[in-house]
This record gives structure tokens, sequence and C-alpha cells, in this order.
């Protein structure tokens, strides 16, 4: 049943499984979703959807299945209840409502009462109740609550469900995909995927330590004295390189935000930062104002951090080709007798993990991007976003 | 077939979308995964469930160093170590130092009970995989007495996450999932009368204007949340301020808005 739905939404990219695909079945089955697209649309999203962060794709893929029922169903639904008349005590009333609806135009289509009830919105200026025209209560027109008219837009009164369409209309997920570029709490979610992958450091004391048990128990005259000791840490070492030079500016924010989440995970063993301007020279900036002489040298940088360091690169790649290949292409500092690509060859090979992010990547091959494509090839480029910095993150602690 | 059961309680207002989640998570023997901001009552959510269908909860905190062979049972060696030292009676019975963790706790219990498994995402990577088999079948044995707990009767389960960690697939695809959209102004209005339900209107109605411009201030770093509302619209009571000042003087914002930084910005934006 719905076997195109079940396609279309792995064709959005859902990873929709045979498991989940039974259960919602079995939910159909048992009658959970009653005869309502609506409930359908919120039963079938709990059971196959399991992040937020892909309400959209499902939104999207229920608009594109659904769409020609969602016409089906209003239509079938007024013509239900002019044919519902069961209720004796209720006919004479239920005519002349029908009788109403009938004379003015049929409102189904959905966007010309929208329109009419934008227009009458503007115009409207007091209360109504039981009128033909405007906006109220227990009226024939297309708008308000509690009127004969079933086609048409409600205003205020009680909400239960939101309307599938309602809600797929309004994208109101869009916020939560996670391709998106990411501010700062998405930042510190990310970096913690690197702590998870490291031993913890704020882990109690689980083993047992046999020479200090050995030790206490002696000098305890042989009776049993058990000593405990944290196990074995083995703490992440980070070393942020970052760019600050002028095309960057657009992104100030976002650098700021990734600088701030680094430091306030304060689970790594040691977090270094410095900055350079548009590719890496001789210098490493101590601020990102890349002020001349509050620098250090790369080459220092080298020698005292170790190999071990994870290094992310944050910096858009976008310079001219003499930047990177010329040894004077450094309009603003010393070249140190080699050229920008020289140098980002020393990084990669002093460092064991380098990515780098760049918040405007190209993707795949940019030719008329000369410098990004030759740093891709160099390492690892990611763009910043949370799936993005997500994959970085696993690509600095995955072994080589 | 109707679904019958969780509709909300006196003091937990839910949504019609939460509620159907919740039924049907019940009628299908699934777990109940639940997302969303801090501070929109998802750990608040278990509370409410167990309290309209007159269960009792077990609630298992979950912390970063959490395992989950903790929640299934633990074997207390070094205490029988000890007892065996000083001869101690009973040491021979092993059963006396094995003690059932929170999981175990629900599945042993006589009657069916609410198991809350609160803030997943803080344990470890591999955490929810470890308990794949446990919550499927609702079982687990212990080797040291060989013997097997079940469930007597299937706990209703649910599991809050505030999104820190991806949760494993094979994980998520056994659970029913219901992310809590932060609550729109009728449903917060709901919220907060059914706390205190003579709150003045004019009180509560610029209290919450002054609430949801906060929440659209773009730089605002942290959102306040409904439990911040709640404190809030209690402290404005309490102090009895007059409704019209709380816009121009915002009196005790400190409650709703934490960081410094956020002070500074509310302080010098214009809320209006």
């Amino acid at each position: 049943m719905f076997i195109k739905f079940f396609e279309t939404l792995r064709a959005k990219g859902l990873r929709v499984t045979l498991g989940e695909w039974l259960t919602l079945q079995e939910a159909l089955d048992r009658g959970f979703c009653g005869s309502s697209l609506t409930q359908f649309y919120y039963v079938a999203r709990m059971i196959l959807v399991k992040s937020e962060t892909d309400f959209d794709k499902y939104d999207m893929a229920f608009e594109e299945c659904f769409k020609a029922v969602q016409r089906e169903t209003e239509v079938g639904a007024q013509m239900l209840r002019w044919l519902d008349k069961s209720d004796m005590m209720e006919l004479a009333h239920e005519q002349a409502r029908d009788h109403l609806n009938k004379t003015e135009d049929l409102q189904i289509d959905k966007e010309d009462v929208e329109e009419k009830f934008r227009a009458r919105l503007k115009d409207q200026d007091s209360e109504h109740n039981g009128g033909s025209f405007w906006i109220g209560t227990m009226g024939k027109t297309s708008f308000g609550n509690m009127g004969g008219n079933v086609g048409g837009v409600r205003v205020g009164g009680q909400t239960g469900y939101q309307s599938a369409f309602a809600v797929v209309g309004a994208r109101k997920y869009r916020d939560f995909r996670d391709d998106r570029v990411i501010d700062n709490r998405q930042f510190q979610m990310a970096f913690r995927k690197l702590r998870q992958f490291s031993s913890r450091l704020d882990i109690p004391e689980t083993e047992l330590d046999i020479d200090g048990t050995v030790d206490k128990t002696c000098s305890n005259g042989g009776c049993l004295q058990i000593v405990m000791q944290k196990p074995r840490k083995n703490a992440v070492k980070l070393l942020l390189l970052m760019d600050s030079g002028g095309t960057m500016i657009p992104y100030s924010t976002l650098l700021n935000d990734l600088f701030q989440a680094v430091h306030k995970s304060n689970h790594y063993k040691d977090v270094k930062a410095y900055y350079f301007h548009n590719c890496i020279y001789s210098k490493l900036y101590k601020t990102p104002e890349c002020e001349n002489g509050d620098w250090i040298d790369t080459e220092w940088m080298f020698r005292n951090l170790d190999s071990d360091y994870k290094v992310i690169v944050v910096g858009d790649a976008a310079m001219a080709p003499e930047e990177l290949y010329s040894d004077t292409g450094n309009y603003r500092g010393p070249n140190g007798g080699l050229s920008g690509y020289e140098w980002l060859k020393l990084v990669k090979r002093h460092y064991k993990r380098v990515v780098w992010l760049n918040p405007k990547m190209a993707p795949g091959k940019a030719p008329w991007r000369e410098a990004e494509t030759a740093i891709k090839e160099m390492f690892p480029m990611f763009k910043l976003t949370v799936d993005g910095l997500n994959r970085a993150m696993v690509k600095l602690m995955a072994n080589r | 077939m109707e679904l019958q059961g969780f509709q909300g309680t006196n003091d937990y207002v839910a949504s019609e979308e939460l509620m159907a989640s919740v039924n049907i998570a019940i009628a299908l023997k699934k777990p109940l995964l639940i997302k969303g901001e801090p501070g929109t009552g998802k750990t608040r959510l278990a509370e409410a469930v167990a309290n309209a269908l007159g269960k009792r909860l077990i609630i298992w905190n979950i912390k970063s160093t959490t395992k989950a062979q903790e929640g299934l049972y633990v074997y207390d060696t070094i205490q029988r170590l000890y007892d065996g030292q000083f001869g101690e009676e009973g040491v021979d019975d092993i059963a006396r130092y094995i003690k059932l963790g929170k999981l175990g706790e629900a599945f042993d219990s006589e009657e069916q009970v609410v198991l809350l498994i609160d803030e997943i995402d803080k344990a470890d990577l591999e955490f929810p995989n470890d308990l794949l088999w446990e919550l499927d079948q609702m079982e687990f044995y212990i080797n040291e007495t060989k013997r097997t707990v079940k469930a007597k009767h299937r706990p209703i389960v649910m599991i809050t996450s505030n999104a820190e960690k991806e949760l494993p697939d094979a994980f998520l695809r056994r659970c029913i999932f219901h992310y809590i959209d932060f609550p729109g102004r009728e449903l917060m209005e709901q919220i907060v009368r059914v706390h205190f339900p003579d709150v003045e209107e004019h009180l509560l109605n610029n209290a919450m204007d002054v609430f949801y411009a906060i929440r659209s201030l773009r730089d605002v770093r942290k959102k306040p949340s409904t439990s911040e509302l709640i404190d809030w619209v209690n402290a404005l009571q309490i102090g009895g301020i007059p409704a019209d000042k709380i816009r121009s003087a915002l009196p005790f914002v400190g409650v709703v808005v934490k960081k410094d930084e956020d002070l500074e910005l509310v302080r010098h934006s214009d809320l209006s």
C-alpha cells in the first residue's frame, strides 16, 4: 500500500527501512489513522522519520505523493456533508445552509478562497455573526469559524491537528535541515563528536589498579584493600588555523562562533588557535586582526606543537593563483622563501590529521577557483555546515 | 479503532499530535523517543503519562558515564570479596550481590510501569545499541546466576534526547519519534494557566509579548523556554509588579535571560 510514497521518501534521502514501513502498515491495519489524511501524515511521520532535521524532506515527499488526494478529499468532504441528512432535526437548518452555499459560487479553489479572505480581512472593521459576506461565526462564507461552509479558511477558534497541508505548505521544519550553515550551539554539538571518539577525561575510577592494590594490601597486613584508578586517557589536542582575510569578512560571526564553541568544549587536552591571511606563510598571527609583529613563526609551531595535534583549517581558499604558488605571493607579510603552497605542504607533512573547513565551498571540482581546487587535493575539504563539520570530525578521528 | 489512553493531565498540557504519538507508541508497543528544545517538557511528559494512566514511574537518568549494563544489573564483586574475607553469612549466594538496575526493576515489576530513560544522548555513542535486544525482547540474562529476567508486563518506555549526539540508526528504527515543537501563543497561554489558574490577564499578555519578543531577537544566544516563562510569571505575581511596567522596566528579567551577553542585548533592544 502506498508503495509510491515509500519510494518517494527514499528518493528524497530519507532512509526509511522495511521494518519501519511494516510498522506503519500495522498502524494502518489497526486503524490508527482513521480515514484522515492529516492523521496519516502525523502517524506516518512519527513512525518513519526519526529526526526533526528530516521533517522537511518528509514534508516534500508527502506533498509530492498526496497533493492530488488533497483536492479530492476536500470535494469529498463537502459532498458528504451535503449527503449526510440523517439527522431530521437539523434538516431544515441544513437545507437552508445548503441553499446558501449553492447559490454562492462553490469556493473549492484554495487560492481563490485565500485571496478573497485577504481582501475581506482588509475591508472588515467589525464583528459579524450569521452573515453571508464578512468573516464571522455561524455564517455561510468560506471564512471564520463554526460556519456552514466546509472548504474555507478557518479563523481562530479551537485548533486541533494542524492540517497536514498547512504544515507541509509552511515548510516549518526547513530550519532544522542539517545541510544549512550552522550556528554556535550546533558548532558545540559537532565538537562534542570529537570527544566521543576520544577516551573521556571525566571518567570515574573504574579500573583495578593492580600495583596499588598489592601495595595497599601488603601494608594492610595481608587484608585485601582494593585500589581503583582512572582508565588511561588519550586526550585530543586541537590546533585551529583560521583565515582572517578580506574575503572571510562576511563569515566573521561564523568564525567567532566556531572559536567560542571550541573554547567552550573544555574536554580537549589542549587547544591552540592561530590566524592567517588568505594562505599560510612563514608567520601565523595570534589575533584575528592579523597585525604585523603580533605573530609566531610557523616553524615554531611545527617544533612546539607535535604531530599529534589535530588540525582544523578554516578558510574560503579563495585566493589568486600567485598568492598560492609564488614565493613572493604574500602581499601582506613575509613569505619566508617558500610559496603558500609549499607551506601548506609542510603543514600536511607535519600533522597526521588535517581537515579544511570552507564556508563557501564550490561543489565538486571548480576549475574557475584554481586555488580551492588545488587545496582540495591536498586536504580533505568540507563545507562549513552541520553536516560538513560532522563529517570533518569523523575524518579527524578516523584511522588513516 | 479508537485510540484511548493518554489525554493530557490537569497540570500537563499536551498537543494533540503529542497525545497521538504517546497512544500509538503504547498501542504498537514501541519505545517513544521525544526530542525538543530544552524546557519544552520532555521529562515532565513521562510523569504526566504515568499519572494519567495510574502507573508507577521509573526514571533512569543517563549521565555521560552511564553504561547500558548498569540499567540491567550490577554484580557487586568487590562487596562479595570483602565479605568473603571476613567470612560473612551468605557469601556463597551470588544472587545476594546482584542488584537490578532501573531497566531490570521495570521488567521485574509485578505491574506495568512507565520507564523513562532520560537524556539518552548524554551517554556514550554505543549506549543505545547495547540496549537494542533488551528493549526489543524485554528480557535479559544474568550470567552469574543463570537467571533470565523477563518483563512480566511490557513497560511503557519513553526516551528523551536533547539531540546532543546522533542516535544510531538501528536504535531509531525501533522507536516512535516525536519532536515537541516550541508551543505557540495559544498553547503557551494554556500551559501558563495550568500552573497559575488565576493569573491576571493583562500581566500574562504583557509577559508573553516580551517573552516572544526576546525569543525572536536574532542574536540571542540562549532562547528562553517554557519553564523560564513560568518562573517569570511566578516572580512577577509574587513581586506584585503592575502589568504595564513589565514591558518598560523588564523586572526580574534575569529569570528569563540567563547569559550576560543576552541581558545586554535585551536591555538595548526595542521589545515592542
